[in-house]
């Protein structure tokens, strides 16, 4: 698993109370809304912000955040791809 | 001066801002709630010591909350979808004037998530995060 891939389970882990789990346990390509993590739209507030927060990362709107929270890798690439180095 | 009336859909006996004190839409809205002894909810909670129930205390903030709105909320529904972290310290009589204080900490898809505080004199009473819906 990539440093920055970690560092993104971690923070979901953290920012939704998902207590007991690890990183480990989340699926890179699992879907993180709906059949996946089945998270909803109060999670999907809390990780823009999370996001934006520990990663200095802006999901501008529902467009980005349906791209960017297909999965968990969907995440990380964008997050790769959108983070001032 | 904001016209409260004009802003909030809620009405007597259920509109719970009197006045707003500052505004920055989007940003943080400081707002005033002069508890009466004619307030129905104090004849029954409770009739021989009146206090103000404390969801009342977050339906507060979240009225003070729709100040937040740039726009008017006629005719657009705005609902509450969440409430963490609520935290009551003391409680509110009649006769207090309370200092509502919202602050937006970021909104996504028609989610808002506010953060709350319900002072008097100084003294905090109450403190909550809102999330609140618009549909």
């Amino acid at each position: 698993m990539t440093d920055l891939k970690l560092r993104v389970k971690e923070m979901i882990i953290e920012r939704l109370k998902l207590e007991g789990m690890a990183p480990g346990q989340i699926e890179d390509q699992a879907p993180l809304f709906g059949d996946g993590l089945g998270l909803d739209s109060i999670d999907a507030l809390e990780l823009v912000l999370g996001i934006e927060q520990v990663f200095g990362v802006k999901i501008e709107d529902e467009a980005a955040g349906m791209k960017a929270f297909k999965s968990v890798q969907a995440l990380t690439d964008f997050i790769a791809e959108h983070r001032k180095a | 001066m904001t016209d409260i009336q004009a802003h909030l859909p809620h009405r007597y006996p259920f509109l719970l801002v009197d006045r707003v004190l500052e505004r920055e839409p989007g940003v943080r809205v400081v707002a005033e709630k002069l508890v009466t002894n004619s307030e129905p909810y104090l004849q029954g909670h409770f009739a021989e010591r009146p206090l103000v129930p404390g969801v009342l205390l977050l339906e507060m903030l979240a009225q003070a909350g729709g100040f937040l709105e740039a726009e008017p909320l006629h005719g657009a529904a705005i609902f509450l979808a969440g409430v963490q972290d609520a935290r009551f310290k003391a409680p509110a009589f009649p006769g207090d004037r309370l200092r509502l204080e919202v602050e937006a900490e970021g909104a996504f898809a028609g989610l808002m998530k506010v953060k709350g505080t319900v002072s008097c004199e100084g003294r905090s009473l109450c403190t909550a995060i809102l999330l609140v819906k618009r549909l």
